[in-house]
């Protein structure tokens, strides 16, 4: 006799503060647990746990990007992994929505049920591009084939279809050029609102018991742009008594009694004081308009607030998770000034996009304060890593070098190993058989310890434009962001008082600018435009150009050496 | 075929990592797929990283963090395919260096010391490469170069001491089965002095029909005791082909490129998955394949929707045609070793050419060696076609 709950396609979510904050926005640890009732990959069930604070992995058309499914494997930080829905609406019926199973979203895009916790939203948080307006009934969203309406019955329909663990509510959060009206603000809230109701509904399956209700794990943007009335009207909202009918309806006292979790995008936040600021409009930032530097003080100053606007009479017991920080030190501040628990991790992808491979630790290793501002990272296009045969990250051990240290090694000033594939590779011990004489000649049994990638190689693969690059990068930077919130979280357990101290060392050890990101973003950008046939002569035209510039000598032209050859 | 990192077993394909990566893949993924050769190209590397760089790191298998064997070709032909100013002297061949522009010399001996910086497991000579399109005096001069150069090749890795390098010849001589003959000669004189005999100067655009003659003359002639290797032959049909026609060794950038564009080989053939008919196609590309694509279930609708947009889903392809090969041929083995060759040869193509249309270069090659792929099939027709079975729409 199977349990009732194990008919239950929606497993259950839960958030358990740890560390007893002393206020509403205090620094603060936690643990995210979701328990599978259904059977999963073998097993009765499955629980997914995660300390916070903590990373979510943010995903492109379904993918980490540049990580194939084993790759993913290696990386077992990602455990929490973001999803926006607008790519798979390029076709109609979005072929995600026709697939089976008890986990469909887990399946169609390769994840485990028992290792990776999905959540799904509809837009990409990631994406700042103008989009046309948003209605009374429907958001705008973008493919690769052109814009689509969705409605929120719409959206419900795919949610409740593919079933990812947890789902973000449809919101209205205008991507039309800024500034937006108090009444524009006014709309997104009543709007965002109604489509929480939409999505909170109970599911009404025939095999579950009608009480209580099935529902789904379903966090909510806490809108109202950056207006703190709007954000306080909206968590208003969330905790007003339901009218009769919606009650009814909702079967719920309030929205807020149905929310699990609340989420803040930071893109659309941007992007709207960018344009207060300079008082220019979205288009003439070029598209895609997607700030990629970290925000000034100032700017996160504002974040604080309006963050502040939205929690202050919430409930402190659910977690806060933020979408598209663009820094460590952005995270870090949010931590500190507004207690979040959750943070994608897009910026250290894109890092990874453009070439960096990530180098810095918190709390800071003892002693390395009186040296100039760190960068948070090391541009590996850069020449000056041509030979250097180091591992990626000096901060980091790799695992090999850890490995034949043993035992005897000063526990105490020995660096951490970063875990990721392109540090501590190991080989594996099952490679695949495909004759019946190759178990014969290959060693299976044992995995052993690789000698780290080397920065002269990912330096070699960047400029040879080998996507192999990008793979290691990825790796890496989950590794060193996860290994930050390891850090995080042990400060604040060990001494919660202490971490307004660590973060105002690691603000003056590393380089909140993140300059890096557009010198590596510029190399990204020559190296993509030369690739292709011919490319070590474009490269040599732009040096001799260059060089020319400088000594002011006229460039020698390809014909004059092809006569010297054939001469 | 053991060499100083590990045995390889033949026949073999080998993946193709031309700048030191098979492309997206780490070495430990392409260990994980059951790989123990792979070939980088020493043009590319004498380019890029450079032999400086690469002696530093001790060597292109440290460099690239790869444990089992490596084959570099010699970059001659690379220097005639990539470089529109290469000119062959008997000295070597000259070409402007697309870094200086300066007119550079690659001689034999060059090719042989790079290849030792390099410090793959299988090296190759320099040879004189023309297109094997060409006519007339010039593909009788490259011979008698190749044949040359063989010599100062010989010569430079005897006096370098490399003996944990294995040096290979390559055959030339186009598609004139005179000049093969006397190239065949030549270099099977030297066969103490060489690890193995390549085929070279094929697979450039000629019939398949004079690319299976010439491959059945090489094979026929060459030493039984020395591995022979097919240089850039990589289609299903062609491999099946020239392991029956006694070829051990091939390399080719197309099951690894291919992929990139979306096409997944299997044994019905390879699926254009950018094709409209797979966007609803919620099977795996192949439900029996053992790739890390296939056993995660990755649907051929999932490929469909970010072939051409995601890298990770041009690697999980990658990565099925790299086992697709390897898996081929580790068949092909076991069928040898059980001597049922004939009859996987049969059944190989009864599925890869379901709608009976055999080309008839396919079965005359096979005919020649004495398996008759038709026997007892019905419905079947032999067309003059290449066999490359592509799925178009």
């Amino acid at each position: 006799m199977t349990s009732p709950n194990a008919l239950n396609p929606v497993p259950t979510f839960s958030f358990r503060l740890r560390s007893t904050s002393p206020s509403r926005f205090s620094p603060r640890t936690g643990h995210v647990t979701l328990t599978r009732s259904r059977p999963t990959d073998g097993h009765d069930s499955a629980t997914i746990e995660l300390p916070t604070p903590s990373l979510v992995c943010a995903t492109s058309r379904g993918v980490i990007q540049h990580l194939s499914q084993d790759n993913v494997q290696r990386t077992p930080c990602a455990k929490w992994i973001h999803v926006p829905f607008e790519s798979f609406l390029q076709i109609d019926p979005p072929s995600i929505s026709r697939q089976e199973g008890p986990n469909p979203l887990h399946s169609f895009l390769g994840f485990s049920p028992s290792r990776h916790l999905l959540s799904l939203s509809l837009r990409d948080p990631a994406d700042g591009r103008e989009v046309p307006a948003n209605g009374k009934e429907f958001v705008s969203t973008l493919t690769s084939r052109g814009t689509r309406k969705i409605a929120a019955p719409v959206f419900r329909s795919y949610v409740t279809t593919v079933l990812p663990d947890i789902t973000f509510a449809m919101s209205d959060i205008p991507f039309t050029p800024p500034p937006h009206s108090q009444k524009r603000t006014t709309k997104s809230v009543d709007r965002s609102a109604q489509w929480l109701a939409n999505i909170l509904a109970p599911l009404n399956l025939p095999s579950l018991p009608q009480t209580p209700p099935t529902r789904l794990n379903v966090f909510v943007h806490m809108v109202g742009g950056i207006r703190d009335a709007a954000r306080s009207a909206f968590s208003y909202m969330l905790r007003e008594p339901l009218e009769p009918k919606e009650r009814t309806l909702v079967q719920l006292k309030n929205l807020d009694e149905g929310v699990s979790g609340y989420v803040f995008d930071l893109q659309p936040l941007r992007i709207t004081l960018l344009a207060e600021e300079q008082k220019v409009s979205l288009q003439s930032l070029g598209s895609p308009a997607v700030p990629h530097r970290p925000s000034d003080d100032k700017v996160c100053d504002t974040f604080v607030s309006l963050m502040h606007a939205s929690l202050e009479e919430m409930p402190v017991e659910k977690p806060r998770l933020v979408n598209t920080t663009l820094s460590p030190h952005e995270m870090l501040i949010l931590i500190r000034d507004v207690g979040i628990d959750l943070f994608d991790s897009f910026w250290v992808q894109q890092a990874a996009t453009w070439g960096i491979a990530l180098d810095f630790r918190f709390p800071v290793p003892a002693g390395t304060e009186e040296e100039a501002k760190k960068h948070l990272g090391h541009n590996l296009y850069d020449d000056c890593y041509a030979i250097d045969i180091s591992r990626l990250a000096d901060s980091f051990l790799d695992g090999l070098t850890h490995s034949n240290r043993g035992e005897s090694a000063d526990q105490k000033n020995t660096p951490p190993v970063c875990p990721c594939g392109a540090c501590s590779p190991t080989w594996s011990n099952e490679p695949l058989i495909h004759s019946s004489l190759d178990e014969y000649t290959v060693p299976r049994g044992t995995v052993e310890p690789a000698s780290p990638y080397t920065r002269a190689y990912i330096h070699h693969l960047l400029h040879t434009h080998e996507m192999s690059a990008h793979a290691f990068l990825a790796m890496h930077n989950f590794a060193v962001l996860d290994a930050f919130f390891a850090g995080i979280r042990e400060v604040i357990e060990r001494d919660p008082d202490s971490f307004e101290n660590e973060v105002k060392r690691f603000f003056a050890v590393y380089d909140s600018t993140f300059e890096l990101l557009d010198e590596a973003k510029r190399s990204y950008h020559e190296v993509d435009k030369a690739r292709g046939k011919g490319r070590l002569a474009r490269e040599k035209e732009l040096q001799t150009a260059k060089v020319a510039e400088e000594l002011d000598v006229p460039v020698p032209t390809v014909e004059v050496v092809e006569e010297a050859i054939q001469g | 075929m053991v060499m100083a990192h590990g045995p390889t077993l033949l026949p073999t394909f080998m993946p193709v990592a031309t700048q030191a990566a098979i492309k997206g893949l780490t070495s430990q993924q392409m260990e994980d797929l059951g790989v123990t050769l792979i070939l980088n190209n020493t043009y590319h590397l004498n380019l890029r990283p450079g032999i400086k760089i690469l002696r530093e790191a001790g060597g292109a298998h440290k460099f690239q963090g790869w444990r089992k064997n490596l084959l570099t070709d010699s970059g001659g032909f690379q220097l005639v395919s990539l470089s529109k100013f290469t000119k062959i002297t008997e000295e070597g061949a000259l070409f402007a260096s697309p870094f200086t522009g300066e007119p550079t010399l690659l001689t034999p001996e060059e090719s042989i010391s790079i290849q030792h910086a390099i410090g793959a497991d299988i090296i190759m000579q320099l040879d004189d490469v023309v297109s094997s399109l060409t006519t007339g005096p010039r593909v009788e001069e490259a011979m008698w170069r190749s044949v040359r150069w063989l010599d100062r090749c010989i010569a430079q890795h005897k006096r370098e001491g490399r003996p944990e390098q294995n040096l290979f010849a390559i055959i030339q001589g186009g598609l004139d089965s005179g000049l093969r003959e006397i190239c065949l000669e030549e270099m099977v004189k030297r066969k103490d002095s060489v690890s193995g005999f390549a085929i070279g100067g094929l697979s450039g655009g000629e019939a398949k029909d004079t690319f299976w003659k010439m491959i059945a003359l090489c094979a026929e002639k060459l030493p039984d005791d020395k591995p022979r290797y097919s240089m850039g032959i990589g289609f299903a049909e062609d491999l099946l082909v020239c392991v029956a026609l006694g070829v051990d060794m091939a390399d080719c950038v197309f099951p690894t490129r291919t992929a990139r564009f979306g096409v997944a080989l299997t044994r019905q053939g390879p699926l254009n998955l950018r094709l409209n008919k797979y966007s609803q196609d919620l099977d795996p590309i192949d439900k029996d394949c053992a790739c890390p694509t296939c056993r995660s279930e990755t649907s051929r609708a999932f490929i469909y929707h970010n072939i051409g947009t995601e890298t990770a889903t041009a690697h999980a392809v990658t990565q099925h045609n790299i086992v697709f090969q390897a898996k081929l041929m580790g068949d092909v083995r076991d069928a040898i070793m059980k001597d049922e060759y004939p009859a996987f040869l049969k059944s190989f193509f009864k599925g890869y050419y379901a709608n009976g249309k055999y080309p008839h270069w396919i079965v005359d090659s096979l005919n020649s060696v004495g398996v008759d792929l038709l026997e007892g099939l019905q419905n079947t027709q032999v067309v003059d076609e290449d066999g490359q079975n592509w799925d178009y729409a």
